[in-house]
């Protein structure tokens, strides 16, 4: 049962890891860029999610207001942080980016102050007994969402004209010009779509520890760049299917190696372990 | 134009100068270091406004010796590599008499060896790394050492509580390696069988896995170390998987913020700390009242030890003056009533007192007991 229930819970947090982790490898996918400051978005959605819940008593409305509010200032982000710097080295990118993810956490510490903040009335928290593995709504909620979401971006991507030019966009990024796709639009949609998600990501992520801190994305903020590795740079289908497989792996880590290795070693020695073998990630091509 | 800057900086160089000399003139300097950003930013605050309020009475009530306090406040960011060039820039520069730190285990023990070197006095509010008065004859320690404390942590489990099968959660810093460790090394005395151990990162907030085995273990009791920030999600996780056992926590819950992130799973979870708020001691009443006042939020044990240790600094400075080695020599030999209950210190300059234990009540912190055994919380002496 014992197993059961940790692979369940890998799956709860490998739920979140998507979330997080598509957004960025869709920025990479199209820009070359590792998008660090991703994760001070994901904190950002945390905090929407609680202060508008709080204010509203409908968690729900602070759900869609944190995606929404979060993207616009997703697509700002790319608007004055990378948009000015495209024609320089990646490099020059990944240091705006870290630098930017460094004045967010520090930000967000003087607005909403360095103690973090909880629901008031944290919604979900119910129990839910499925055959013996107890779970909280708040985790299923985490899962069905994050299934939600991704079978949307799924179906943006290949039933409409947006999407497909999206992703041809993020093949060939000259070709699709040519082809007289506008292709600042699609960053754009790029940025708003991924950083949407991360906020939802960063809602779940408060409603399971009722705490949304400044420092909530120290953590993600490199992990999902491990997945994104794993995952192929660029290739989504590759990093939801490492984002779940290191959950899971995590859980059973925490159990059975915890007192050898801590949780965020565990996600870099798989990731380790993997590019030994396959260099070009787990899904990537050569 | 680079004359010019020139001559603005040199009059306000020499403006700071004269303020500087008119001011060591009547005021007593004390260096303060504690995390104000950062992920501890939390608990530095807290520290600061506690000592910030000691300092504030003393001077209301005529200073130390005729002379006021001044604090001077630097942020080291809980890191040992900030608090090196901190502790010097207060000792060279500001001219500090002497040193308090308001910061974690890390930044503290590195800026104890820069007074130690220096000869000036130093007072570790609460960090508890067993190291820091290991640092010399000037540094001191108002709080417990971490197996001290875990050593009170299996005398409730096993002696109070009863609880027998006990699993143990352990946050793999200092702070919880070391309390896990007296807490070990005590539990077989008080009958406890330790029927599983976990370990955890600063960073982790989702336990899930740990709460499912937890599960399966089926504990009397949890003794689970880690800071309100862990700790609070890891409760209501736990009561969340449908485990029931009783969890036993330490100084590092001790905050507001515990209980509003826990929410009703707070209620009966029992620390070791160092404050109690059923207190009948004036000292302790009195601070309860006033830092609530000053802070806009309640007291906690990170506040209630800067307090302490502020009082510890002017009870010194008032009997031996500004002469690094008689301040020492008084501050060894302090026996004082402050927030934190009747503190003196050991030849090591560590903190003799008695553990208070709260527990969480209708949503807030309240006296559980008290346990005052002076064998099994003899800190270390050498």
């Amino acid at each position: 049962m014992l197993y059961v229930d940790l692979f369940v819970q890998g799956l709860v947090q490998g739920a979140i890891y998507a979330l997080i982790a598509v957004g960025l490898t869709l920025v990479y996918g199209l820009l070359r860029i590792l998008h660090v400051a991703h994760a001070g978005l994901f904190t950002l959605g945390g905090y929407v999610g609680v202060l508008v819940t709080n204010a509203t008593g409908s968690f729900v409305l602070a759900l869609f207001v944190a995606m929404i509010v979060v993207g616009f200032i997703g697509m700002a982000v790319y608007r004055l942080g990378y948009q000015p710097i495209l024609d320089r080295p990646p490099y020059v990118a990944l240091i705006a980016s870290i630098g930017l993810f460094i004045a967010m956490e520090e930000i967000f510490r003087l607005i909403f102050g360095p103690y973090g903040l909880s629901y008031e009335n944290p919604p979900l928290q119910g129990i839910i007994d499925l055959g013996g593995v107890i779970l909280r709504e708040a985790d299923i909620a985490t899962m069905v969402g994050a299934v939600v979401l991704i079978t949307g971006l799924a179906v943006l991507s290949t039933r409409t004209r947006t999407g497909i030019a999206w992703r041809a966009t993020v093949t060939d990024p000259q070709m699709a010009e040519s082809f007289g796709i506008d292709i600042i639009k699609v960053r754009y949609l790029n940025f708003f779509v991924g950083t949407a998600l991360a906020a939802a990501a960063g809602v779940m992520v408060a409603l399971l520890n009722n705490l949304v801190e400044p420092t909530m994305g120290s953590v993600p903020s490199y992990k999902a760049l491990a997945i994104i590795v794993l995952g192929g740079l660029g290739d989504v289908r590759g990093t939801l299917i490492a984002a779940l497989a290191l959950g899971v792996i995590e859980s059973y880590g925490t159990i059975y190696l915890g007192s050898l290795l801590d949780r965020d070693a565990i996600a870099f020695a798989f990731l380790i372990a993997v590019l030994m073998v396959r260099p070009q990630g787990l899904f990537g091509k050569r | 134009m680079g004359t010019r800057l020139f001559n603005i900086l040199g009059f306000a160089a020499a403006a700071m100068l004269v303020a500087g000399a008119a001011s060591a003139q009547d005021t007593y300097k004390i260096g303060f270091n504690a995390p104000l950003n950062g992920f501890a930013a939390a608990d530095g605050n807290s520290a600061l406004t506690g000592a910030e309020l000691a300092v504030e009475q003393i001077n209301a009530a005529g200073g130390a010796g005729g002379k006021m306090l001044e604090l001077v406040v630097m942020d080291d960011q809980a890191d040992p590599k900030q608090a090196v060039p901190v502790a010097t820039k207060l000792i060279e520069s500001d001219g500090v008499v002497m040193g308090i730190s308001g910061s974690y285990s890390g930044a503290t023990r590195a800026a104890a060896g820069v007074y130690q070197a220096a000869g000036k006095p130093y007072i570790s509010a609460y960090a508890v790394h067993p190291d820091i008065t290991r640092a010399g004859e000037y540094v001191f320690r108002t709080s417990f050492v971490g197996e001290v404390q875990g050593r009170a942590g299996a005398k409730l489990v096993g002696e109070s509580l009863g609880a027998k099968r006990v699993v143990i959660i352990t946050l793999n810093n200092d702070f919880g390696k070391s309390l896990a460790a007296g807490f070990k090394e005590k539990a077989g005395d008080f009958g406890i069988e330790v029927v599983g151990e976990y370990e955890y990162g600063i960073k982790d907030r989702q336990f899930g896995p740990i709460v499912a085995s937890v599960k399966a273990d089926n504990p009397d009791a949890i003794y689970a170390t880690g800071y309100f920030f862990t700790a609070g999600p890891l409760v209501k996780q736990l009561r969340a998987g449908g485990v029931t056992a009783t969890v036993i926590g330490q100084e590092g819950y001790d905050s507001e913020k515990f209980i509003e992130i826990a929410g009703a799973d707070a209620e009966g979870v029992i620390i070791t700390t160092s404050l109690d708020r059923d207190s009948d001691a004036a000292e302790a009443k009195d601070f309860i009242a006033a830092f609530e006042k000053k802070a806009g939020f309640k007291a906690d044990m990170v506040a209630a030890s800067a307090h302490t240790a502020v009082k510890v600094a002017a009870a010194a400075l008032a009997s031996a003056g500004g002469d690094a080695a008689a301040l020492r020599d008084a501050i060894a030999a302090t026996t004082l009533e402050a927030s934190t209950g009747t503190i003196s210190f050991n030849e090591l300059g560590e903190v003799r007192k008695d553990v208070q234990v709260q527990i969480v009540k209708d949503g807030a912190w309240r006296r559980h007991s008290i346990i005052s055994d002076d064998d099994l919380l003899a800190p270390p002496s050498s």
